[in-house]
């Protein structure tokens, strides 16, 4: 049977936009279908919380039916981290738990994907009405957000190199060295306090890489949170965990001050999952049940099985099938982010160009400002900032919620405004390299100055300035990365996920790593493709057939 | 029914070109035009001669707005078509538009060539009447396939100007103005920036417009013998003033030490 190429085609742009959709703060769907079937039998709380009053946060996620929680899956396991087996969805033991949550709450589960310390300000922003992902209650941060009853009790754990387990027996033999941490764990605190000082403290953007940096020497040690050791020191043998727990602390959910409803909801489907034995379920079936957890009346239940996840598994058992594709798929997004800001960038940067050249300074001043400032700061500042002030903006002025906007949206915007600071210069060069003479021919002609700009002096300009564009085409391609900050699903965020989840961060980065070549390759070879044709003709053809090189007969000399 | 017949008469009576008290000042305060009065009757054909500097090119542009000025008034058929206005002075919408409407009456040949390089001969003839006068896409390109049957390239019609001789650019630039179909064309130095052997195929161009269609022209030259050639009148300049003014014999006979210089070369 003879396949039509356009459904391959189709199928393809199907799960670019499925993908874009995940990104666009949605978040994979928590299908924790594992988690889901287990509680079978229980009757869920929601018949016993009454509705909430309107205006409320629960009201709202009651008529939603959905309850939108900030997680990060870079945190890894076991807390949170894509499926190995289809990496679109979230699985660990605070993805099984809030699932398990809402369905006492009567909603559905809706992580959405987030830098771990932007979960707060996701929080805060109102784009997610809980946070729940490792973090510790505080009193510092109880300041700022409300906890509900804690979930779970850590304790902090030493590891070393397995050669030095004689050398450092606890983290008082380690005074003066370099240890390495989570960034902003409790941990940081814990050294602190133990007299570490701030060039001593090595903090690290995700779970894995502190192990990673104490087994290849940069550090002489590293203290992470007991579920954390657990799972991935355990999983190198280079590495060795000193038995024993030390500063013990608890995690809890967090949401927005002055929300008792929602907390008090939350509070009586955890308190009811404490007590009949769900929790510990779901505790032991990752690994991570411990009996410090029976102080916070948190009852073990049956003994079960623990999941292969549980443990991180090596390369081998790696399906690289559904791997490669989503790596495909987050390509795709990454082209789609590049497709649509860069056009973007290029007209918006010429709005600012013609603004700087034009004779009024209130046109000129405001441009002038925009390009120096934009070109004058990080692009991964300004993605944060905006994407985090937005809201509170929004907030300030009195529109609610309305420029929480997703993720996908604000790196798009992001984007574009940092690259249109540059392609305004690149098209302020270019419009000046067209000889003035142009302008005066079509203005002669009647044109006005308008028709000028657009029918005779952008066409020339934009000939010019073609190859920096293209330049800074194949720049902004590898700049999206910068976007997975905010919780967009790009390729990079994708491998380094994937990656993370089996230890296998520096194999997927090169896989990345070259998905961003073959992409740059790609859009390099078609715009030189679009140059030469430029140059070769200025028009297509016009339909006159052969021209000679002779002169007319009424000029001929 | 004597009343419209006698308007008409009165408009018909009126010189097609009529320059008052013409005076500019460039931004640093030099005097370029000190005073120039010039009437241009329908076919007419005005040579202007005069050194570098004396301020020929500057009046051509005046005439057509690509230049300001800050004293005196232009009028085409009696009517106040561009006056005067201070140095710096910034055009409003309507003035905009009234010199917009004005270049589109008179045409204008650069000495320079100017044609639009990114487009072929034909585009250059056809984006006047497409986009200003806004006619049709089959009629703009009728008129512009006209136009260059007029000057002799309608077969190069399909050429980038990068392709064709610096004559035949300068003829697809006549053809892209006689395209607008303009009461006045003015012509600044058309044949300065060419070959000496490409200036013939020009001036035979300009030639047949004078003779056979009795196209109204201003030409700024520096070529005596195709000035007794086409002239009608000629306007000697010196120093932003016309010094000698009368028929091509009266000038050419004129013992104004100007021109005496001139003939002498």
């Amino acid at each position: 049977m003879k396949r039509r190429p356009l459904g391959s085609a189709r199928a393809l742009a199907v799960r670019i936009l499925a993908c874009v959709a995940l990104a666009c703060a949605a978040g994979p769907e928590a299908r924790a279908g594992t988690a889901s079937g287990e509680g079978a039998g229980l009757p869920p709380v929601a018949d016993r919380i009454a509705p909430a009053p309107p205006g409320t946060s629960l009201r709202r996620i009651q008529d939603e039916g959905v309850l939108r929680w900030g997680v990060d899956p870079a945190g890894g396991a076991p807390f949170a981290m894509p499926d190995p087996a289809d990496p679109r969805r979230l699985v660990g033991f605070e993805i099984e738990l809030v699932a398990r949550l809402c369905e006492h709450l009567g909603v559905r589960s809706e992580p959405v994907p987030a830098d771990w310390l932007a979960l707060i300000d996701n929080l805060k922003a109102g784009r997610t009405d809980l946070a729940l992902n490792g973090i510790e209650a505080s009193p510092e941060r109880a300041r700022v957000v409300d906890f509900t009853i804690p979930y779970y009790r850590y304790g902090e754990q030493l590891t070393v190199r397995a050669a030095d387990r004689e050398r450092y027996r606890s983290l008082g033999d380690l005074r003066g060295r370099r240890i390495s941490v989570l960034n902003g764990s409790a941990a940081v605190e814990v050294l602190q306090r133990a007299g570490f000082g701030a060039s001593e403290i090595v903090q690290y953007d995700d779970s894995l890489a502190p192990y990673v940096e104490l087994a290849n020497g940069r550090v002489d040690g590293s203290v992470a949170e007991s579920i954390i050791a657990g799972y991935y020191a355990a999983s190198m043998p280079q590495l060795y965990t000193v038995p024993g727990t030390f500063a013990p602390g608890e995690y809890a959910g967090a949401v927005r001050k002055s929300e008792p409803q929602l907390l008090a909801a939350l509070d009586a489907a955890l308190e009811r999952m404490k007590a009949d034995g769900e929790l510990g379920r779901i505790y032991q079936r990752w690994g991570v049940w411990s009996a410090e957890q029976e102080q916070l009346g948190i009852a073990r239940g049956p003994a079960v099985e623990e999941l292969a996840l549980a443990s991180p598994s090596s390369a081998s058992g790696l399906a690289w099938g559904p791997v490669m594709r989503e790596l495909a798929v987050a390509t795709g997004a990454t082209v789609l982010l590049t497709a649509i800001a860069m056009p973007l960038a290029v007209v918006a940067g010429l709005g600012l160009a013609l603004m700087d050249r034009s004779a009024r300074g209130a046109l000129s001043w405001p441009a002038r400002l925009y390009i120096q400032g934009v070109r004058g700061t990080p692009l991964l500042v300004q993605i944060f900032l905006i994407y985090y002030t937005l809201p509170v903006l929004g907030k300030a002025m009195g529109l609610g919620e309305a420029l929480a906007w997703p993720a996908f949206v604000v790196g798009i915007l992001c984007l574009a405004g940092n690259y249109a600071a540059y392609e305004a210069e690149i098209h302020r060069a270019g419009l000046d390299a067209v000889p003035k003479g142009q302008r005066e021919a079509a203005l002669a002609l009647g044109m006005t100055p308008r028709q000028s700009l657009r029918l005779v002096e952008l066409p020339q300009s934009f000939r010019i300035i073609l190859p920096p564009i293209l330049n800074d085409l194949v720049a902004m391609i590898k700049d999206t990365s910068l976007v997975y900050v905010i919780g967009v699903r790009e390729l990079t965020a994708v491998a380094l996920g994937l990656g993370k989840a089996r230890l296998i961060v520096p194999q997927m980065l090169v896989v990345a790593a070259l998905f961003y070549l073959a992409v740059s390759v790609v859009a390099d070879s078609l715009g030189h493709r679009l140059e030469a044709r430029l140059r070769r003709r200025g028009t297509p053809r016009t339909s006159l057939g052969p021209s000679h090189h002779h002169g007319g007969a009424l000029a001929a000399p | 029914m004597s009343q419209p017949t006698r308007a008409g008469v009165e408009a018909r009576s009126e010189p097609l070109l009529q320059v008052e008290g013409l005076r500019k000042r460039w931004p640093d305060g030099r005097l370029v035009l000190d005073g120039i009065d010039l009437t241009v009757e329908r076919g007419d054909v005005v040579v202007i001669l005069g050194p570098n500097g004396s301020g020929k090119s500057t009046l051509l542009r005046c005439l057509n707005g690509l230049e300001d000025y800050q004293e005196g008034c232009v009028r085409l058929h009696g009517v106040e078509v561009g006056r005067g206005r201070p140095a710096r002075h910034v055009p409003s919408r309507g003035e905009q538009a009234a010199l917009v409407a004005l270049r589109q009456r008179v045409g204008m040949v650069f000495q320079q060539l100017h044609l639009f390089p990114h487009v072929d001969a034909l585009h250059n003839v056809m984006l006047g009447p497409l986009h200003v006068l806004r006619k049709p896409r089959v009629e703009a390109r009728e008129t512009a396939l006209a136009a260059l049957r007029r000057v002799g390239l309608e077969e190069q019609a399909g050429r980038l100007p990068g392709e064709l001789s610096g004559g035949q650019q300068q003829r697809v630039a006549i053809a892209r103005a006689l395209a607008m179909s303009p009461e006045v064309l003015l012509f600044d130095e058309p044949t300065s920036a060419l070959d000496p052997l490409l200036v013939r195929e020009v001036f035979k161009v300009i030639r047949a417009l004078v003779y056979e269609d009795a196209i109204t022209m201003l030409l700024v030259t520096h070529d005596l013998d195709f000035a007794r050639d086409v002239a009608d009148r000629v306007l000697v300049m010196e120093g932003g003033r016309v010094v000698v003014a009368g028929t091509v014999d009266q000038v050419f006979q004129s013992s104004h030490p100007l021109v005496q210089r001139f003939l002498e070369r």
